[in-house]
């Protein structure tokens, strides 16, 4: 529709909430951990400008690489886990079978409770003392394998990823079940009838028609896990001695319990490029348009 | 069945060992599936029903049913951490945000779907762009935004994250929604003298439930579950939200894990029946939103 004279008013207040809101509360604060970059700040006194300074420190301080390395650690567990465990089920689900509803409700049930509500939960079934995976391990005599999850440099990673995974597998399961019942029956059908076995028709015919589905799942998958904060943060806090810290954690830390301020705008600044970068990276290699 | 038959009819194996073939097929496929669901989800039912066991109990008994319901682990729970409290304000905040976020982005997504004006594709562009910045990147700056404009610790402090980080994939969903409307609709309610906001009220918006109804799923089930914001801009117990006040209700009580879990087990009951009762609408809202985020 064209717009007449007077409707150009109508145009900016439909549109002036949003872009004022928008740009206020999600783009300005972007700006403005640049300015903070630059800065030495407690929060309290006096900013005082120190130029490159936080990211020099940035880049020689091994703790921060350190949580560097852990977030790369989560992205690779969560794609190499939930993406393969999601198609497999997916596959299995993909066919006549009584049930299939209630398989479905189960499998994407994580996904909708709170994370803090999932680290809770897990962080009782880690637990050392009475915890369900130590008590299972004793109930059938493997009491040496008993640990102490997530209190222990050695697993403390992994039993965050394990976590991580449970959450989410069920997202990718539905995205790819979506998919693979969009592919027409006379595909299947036509295989069939060739005389291809049905794990033939799994790779040659199936996969390749929901292929594209499947980067977008990657895409996903990799920007999810890059996120990840809240599940470490309430399990471990990034212990211990910052075996499970990842960026966001280690940049809260830094802000909200060291006081410094610029050097933790610095690791925003730093964690919105990378995050960018990686997406755009992998979008790149995988052949999808950005955005 | 039908897909047995005629298996079995074309391949040159007897009958007979065919279907065998098949059924131990089946019964391992069924095998992986149950097993799948059983780690899927008995973490949550083992926290249920730990929750109505006692310390003591819950230390020797843990896989099996409560011997007698103990309800105390609920009172203690309900008491020491508030959940009243905790759950009028995640639902204020909840409906507030949703509903704003909703208007806002549907009014937004009229004129960037329907109505021609000089940059409109850059000003799209600019909105969508919302959905790859990572928030937590947007922490300490929000922070300090909402400490100099003096709206730390308000009841209303989460409403301008939660509106902003949410409009990106609102506006998303509603534009291509309403774009695919045929053009002539508002031509004829222009010609009988309707205004633009008029059309907008009574045309667009009802034509829209369909989308309207994942978005405002979308937004709730966001906005209910959301930890980071709330951590760093509240901290006046009187104001937390339902994820913030467990996070440091489990906190206080490391020891006590039935309390813990008879919290957490209520806290997720009103979203597990939601989910039950709307699961098409929610899986529907939130692979769209996923795969589109």
């Amino acid at each position: 529709m064209q717009l007449t004279g007077k409707s150009k008013a109508a145009l900016i207040i439909g549109l002036l909430p949003a872009f004022l809101i928008y740009t206020v509360f999600a783009i300005y604060p972007i700006i403005q951990s640049f300015y903070y970059s630059f800065m030495e700040w407690d929060g309290f006194s006096e900013m005082e400008f120190i130029g490159l300074q936080n990211f020099e420190n940035l880049f020689q301080d091994s703790l921060f690489w350190n949580s560097v390395g852990n977030n790369i650690f989560v992205v690779i567990a969560s794609v190499f886990g939930q993406i393969p465990i999601a198609l497999f089920i997916a596959l299995l689900l993909n066919r006549k079978i009584k049930g299939l509803k209630i398989f479905r409700t189960i499998g994407f049930l994580p996904v909708v409770l709170s994370t803090v509500v999932i680290s809770l939960t897990w962080s009782l079934i880690y637990n050392t003392k009475d915890g369900m995976i130590n008590e299972i391990l004793r109930a059938v005599g493997l009491d040496f394998l008993a640990q102490n999850w997530l209190g222990d440099t050695k697993w403390s990673m992994v039993a965050v990823c394990i976590t991580v995974i449970w959450q989410f597998v069920g997202l990718y399961l539905i995205i790819f079940l979506a998919a693979l019942q969009n592919i027409p029956e006379e595909v299947k059908e036509a295989a069939k009838i060739d005389g291809a076995s049905e794990w033939m028709t799994t790779w040659k015919i199936t996969i390749p028609m929901i292929w594209d589905t499947i980067i977008v799942a990657i895409i996903l998958c990799i920007s999810g896990s890059l996120r990840t904060f809240d599940l470490i943060y309430v399990m471990t806090h990034g212990g211990p001695s910052h075996s499970t810290d990842v960026m966001a954690l280690y940049m809260f830390n830094e802000t909200f319990s060291n006081l410094k301020y610029g050097y933790g705008s610095a690791i925003s600044v730093f964690i919105f490029f990378f995050s960018l970068l990686l997406i755009g990276f992998v979008k790149k290699i995988l052949g999808q348009k950005f955005i | 069945m039908e897909t047995t038959i005629k298996k079995t009819t074309q391949s040159a194996l007897p009958l007979h060992q065919s279907t065998r073939k098949m059924s131990v097929k089946n019964t391992l496929i069924y095998a992986v599936l149950i097993i799948f669901s059983v780690i899927n989800v008995y973490p949550i039912i083992w926290m249920i029903i730990n929750s109505f066991k006692s310390e003591k109990e819950f230390a020797v008994n843990q896989f099996g049913l409560p011997k007698t319901l103990v309800i105390d682990n609920y009172i203690e729970a309900w008491g020491t951490a508030n959940l009243g409290v905790l759950f009028k304000n995640s639902i204020f905040i909840c409906l507030l945000a949703t509903v704003l976020t909703v208007l806002i982005g549907a009014l937004a997504s009229y004129f960037l779907a329907r109505i021609e004006f000089k940059f409109k594709n850059a000003l799209y562009t600019f909105f969508i762009f919302g959905m790859l910045i990572p928030i937590h990147a947007t922490l300490v700056p929000m922070f300090i935004l909402l400490k100099n404009l003096g709206l730390l610790n308000n009841p209303i402090t989460l409403l301008f994250p939660y509106i902003a980080f949410h409009l990106p994939i609102t506006i998303f969903i509603l534009t291509s929604f309403m774009k695919a409307f045929p053009k002539d609709i508002e031509e004829s309610a222009i010609i009988d003298g309707c205004g633009i906001f008029r059309i907008f009220w009574s045309i667009i918006l009802p034509m829209s439930r369909p989308a309207l109804a994942t978005v405002i799923i979308l937004n709730f089930i966001y906005n209910w579950n959301e930890f980071s914001f709330a951590l760093v801009l509240l901290n006046d117990p009187a104001l937390q939200t339902l994820p913030l006040g467990l996070a440091s209700f489990a906190g206080q009580f490391t020891v006590n894990y039935g309390a813990q879990m008879a919290g957490l087990t209520m806290s997720m009951i009103p979203i597990i029946i939601f989910y039950l009762f709307l699961e098409k609408e929610i899986v529907n809202g939130m692979t769209a939103g996923a795969v589109k985020g």
